[in-house]
Parts: C-alpha cells; structure tokens; sequence
C-alpha cells in the first residue's frame, strides 16, 4: 500500500497510529500524553483487518487519567504489552539509521527488541540483565562508599554473570535466525556479503572478579553483555565506519525485510511493516528491487510525497491531507 | 485546606502503600464521619499491634510472644524450614495446608539499589540455625523475580559454605504453569519457565 502526499500533510501521523494501534506504543515517542491532540482529553486507533485468514479487530485507547487500554476482537486485553504477542509490526523511519551508524548501544536496544519478538520466552532477558548490572553497580557504589562490604556484591557477580550468559546465548540465537536472510535480502537491494557478527563472550564469575578493584573504583561493571556489540559488514567493511549513507540505509532496510521473514515464519503471519520516506534516497535500481520485495513479504504501507516513487503499481493507493485520507 | 488535623490525617494515610492522595481522601472523611468508638477502635487497634506484635526470636516470623505458634507447635516438622521473604509469604505457605515444617522469613530480598544487603535480612540467623543442627532440608521460597532469584543463589550459596551446610538439602520452589489455566493464556515469559523445568511421568 502506497500512503501519498506533500511534505507535512500527515503521512507519518498514519504510520504512527498503525504502529500504536498494533503494539501499543510509538516508534517516536515514549510519552503517551505526545498522542492527544492538544487541547483533547484522550486519543483512539482502531483498527480492522484480516489475520490467518480471520477478521480481527484492534482497539486501543489513551486517557490522560486511566493510561492505555487495549481490545482485541471486543474483548479487553489484560495489558498494552500483550498486543505485541498478537501482531508484529516493524517499522522503518529515517532515525533507524542510528541501528547501523549509530553507538553500541542503539545496536543493542534494536537487537534486543528484536530478541524479544523471536524468543518471546526469552524477552524480558535484557530487562533482567540490566536490574542485575544496576543492583551489581549499586552494591559496587556502596562498598566504595564504605557503607556496604565486598561480600555484598558477590551474589550480584553471579547474578550478572548467568542472566549475563543466558542474555549472551540469546542474542547470538536471535542473529544466528536472521543473519542468513538478511544476507540475502542485502544482496538483492545491491549490498554484497552482508554479516551479522556478535562481538562479546559471556561472562564469568571468574571474569568479574578479576576486574572487581577497577570495577569498585568506577562504580560501575566493567565487563559484560551491557557493553558488547554487532558488527554490521559488507565484505571486509564494517558499516558503520566504512558504509555510505546509502549503505547503511540498505543495511537497515535488508534487517528489517531479514526479520519479517523469519517472523513470519516462525509465527505463521507475516508482520504488518511500516516503511516511512524510504524510496527518495534510493536509485532508481534499488528502488525496483525493493519493491517487488514488499511484494511477497505481506501487508507493507509505504509512505513517499508521490505516487511515481514506487516502480510498481501498488495495491493500494492512499493520498493523505491534512486532516484526511483517502483513496486515490 | 479544611482543617489542619484533617489534613495530617490524609497525609498519613497517603503514606500507607496503594493509597493515593484521593483514597486517603475518602478515608478520612469516611473516618470522620463515622461514630468516635469505631474510630478509636481502629487507632487503637494500630497502637495494639505496634505495641504487642514483634518478631519470633527463633524465624523471624510475626509473634506476639517470644516465639511464634509455628515455632512453638511440636507437632511441626523441625528437620524441614521454608526460607520466606516477608510474613505475608508463609501466610499464603499455610494456607496450602500442605506444609508442615518451620518458616525463616528474611524481611525482604537483597537490592542494593535499596540499600538492602545481606547484613540486612535475617540470612545469618538461617546459617545459625542450620549449624545448630536437626534440619535436613531447606526451601527456598523466596519470589521468582530477579532480586528474589539472586537471594536464592546467595543463601543457597553460604549455606554450602557453612558448618553443617553440607548435611543440608536446599531446594527451591518450582515455578511454572498456574493449575487450572490453560496453555493458551500463559504468557510465552512463564510458559518457557515450565517447559525448561519439566518433569519426566
């Protein structure tokens, strides 16, 4: 589906509403109160469409006072979070970019998020981890300070180092499912040998307790899966130093395609993928190559000023105005 | 606002946890408008327990004597102790009916970022009383988060360590499937805990 119309028109609104309407939050704000309209007491998305072949109806709503609130089919869900185990919806904005060009720390937030979605069992693993580094750093904090002692930190050691070590095995099973098609999907958008590579070890209680004297002199821990990373490459290259602008673009557009490949087959239904403003900085090439993707990957809605940006006709041809959207 | 001891009254009522500033409202004046015997029944039930309620010297559990009446029934299991966080937890143990041995309740779970260490809760009296001999086994029944999950490790750990800890049996609750749900609506976190903690029929 082809979503168009001019600069500020509001394209990027129906995006973002499709994304907090099937899982429940935005792709550019945590702040719920950002999606009232100013001057409103509250915002809703609903949204109707067709799953596995059934009708399926998503409800959700902000208030100010009582939060968020979701139904599925009429029926309220106990919480916000549990849309995102009914529908995937992967999303491409031009800051994702920050997933190739950005610090460890945006790989890491992303993979992780995608961790979540490809071992649901093992999606609050991130969260887990980092409640043990902030208790470990904490314990480390007050025995520096003189108010805690050293044996007080051990049982964070080892905490750290075995959610540290299930977090490690996790993330290196979650790219070893998409690193094979996201090399395929690169070179079809044009980027040869494209690699997912992991760098870090788990860590050891061993580990840990060697680096303990530099650990309690900063007060924080110094080693573990919090600061390891993913190299993202094309041949030798790795992107993020070496890429180009339009590189790292296709980088991240081939994780995405990567991963609703391995969604959908992993769940049986493909993800709803939201793709804003990414034809206008691809050749006319790549363009093409994109496009027929889209073609065989399920429900995706793109988003460009107009319609001759898409080399292919288009299921569906949106215009949106201000305030408006309607077929073209 | 209304009246200055009205106020202190919603402002101490607002401290207690799951009380907001409205609650706390509506409290108040449902306790000023009720009749002053059952107002000062409930300030004097407060006194009472403050007063008389104290700690079992021997589990830590809530007593209003030196000993609780589990530590003091001989008809418990004194070879078994059920290691608990808070009161509340082997309140919710005896109501299974199920176990017969003695409680440790540690008075929390360890979290730095909260200030609570091991020095803190009661784990040196729990390697005590394991040292004093008689128990065979310990149950770790601390909550199946992450601080309670690292003071299961830890106390699993020292009492490994300790004088007699290696005559002891330490076990820890199983976590898994709520009975009488279905598959269907257990969320994938807990559904992959039971799958990993199995057992053979």
């Amino acid at each position: 589906m082809l979503v168009t119309g001019a600069n500020g028109a509001g394209k990027t609104n129906l995006l973002e509403a499709l994304h907090v309407g099937t899982q429940g939050f935005s792709p550019r704000t945590r702040a719920d109160a950002q999606l009232v309209r100013l001057g409103c007491e509250g915002a809703r998305v609903a949204l109707g469409g067709e799953r596995a072949g059934r009708p399926v109806l998503l409800e959700l709503t902000v208030q100010a006072q009582q939060g968020k609130r979701a139904k599925l089919n009429g029926a309220s869900l106990r919480s916000v979070e549990q849309l995102r185990g009914e529908v995937a919806t992967l999303v491409f904005t031009p800051d994702r970019l920050a997933v190739v060009k950005g610090g460890p720390a945006a790989r890491r937030a992303y993979f992780d998020r995608s961790l979540a979605r490809l071992l649901p069992a093992r999606g609050m693993l991130p969260t887990d981890y980092a409640a043990a580094v902030g208790q470990r750093n904490a314990a480390l904090r007050r025995a520096a300070g003189g108010l805690g002692n050293r044996t007080a930190i051990e049982p964070w050691t080892r905490q750290v180092a075995s959610l540290g070590a299930s977090l490690v095995v996790a993330r290196q099973e979650a790219l070893g499912l998409l690193a094979p098609a996201f090399a395929e999907r690169a070179d079809e958008l044009g980027l040869t040998e494209a690699a997912l590579d992991y760098t870090g070890a788990p860590p050891t209680v061993e580990e840990l307790d060697a680096r303990l004297d530099r650990d309690l002199e900063r007060g924080t821990t110094g080693a573990g899966p919090h600061l390891d990373d993913v190299t993202v490459s094309s041949g030798a290259r790795e992107l993020r130093s070496f890429g180009s602008q339009g590189e790292q673009r296709l980088a991240v557009l081939s994780l995405l395609l990567a991963e609703a490949e391995v969604l959908t087959e992993l769940r049986g239904v493909p993800p709803l993928l939201l793709l804003d403003d990414v034809l206008s900085e691809l050749d006319a090439t790549r363009r093409r190559a994109l496009a027929e993707r889209i073609g065989v990957v399920g429900q995706t809605i793109v988003t460009a000023t107009g319609a001759d940006a898409l080399p292919l006709e288009p299921a569906q041809l949106l215009e949106v105005k201000p305030g408006a959207v309607s077929e073209a | 606002m209304l009246s200055p001891s009205v106020d202190n009254l919603v402002a101490q009522l607002s401290r207690l946890p799951g009380i907001g500033q409205r609650t706390a409202q509506r409290l108040a004046f449902h306790i000023l408008s009720t009749g002053k015997e059952e107002a000062l029944a409930l300030a004097g039930a407060i006194g009472e327990v403050k007063e008389r309620v104290r700690f079992c010297r021997e589990c830590g559990n809530l007593t209003e004597e030196e000993l609780c009446t589990i530590c003091l029934d001989g008809r418990r299991d004194r070879t078994v102790v059920c290691v608990v966080e808070q009161p509340v937890d082997a309140i919710s143990l005896e109501r299974t009916h199920e176990y017969r041995g003695l409680y440790h309740v540690l008075g929390g779970s360890l979290s730095p970022l909260d200030g609570i260490e091991p020095e803190h809760l009661r784990i040196g009296e729990l390697i005590r009383r394991v040292g004093e001999g008689g128990i065979e086994e310990v149950v770790l029944a601390t909550n199946p988060n992450m601080t309670g999950e690292a003071t299961a490790a830890y106390i699993a750990d020292r009492l490994r360590h300790s004088n007699g800890g290696d005559r002891v049996r330490v076990t820890r609750l199983a976590s898994g499937l709520p009975v009488g749900g279905d598959l269907e609506y257990a969320d994938e976190v807990t559904l992959g805990r039971a799958l990993a903690g199995r057992r053979e029929l």
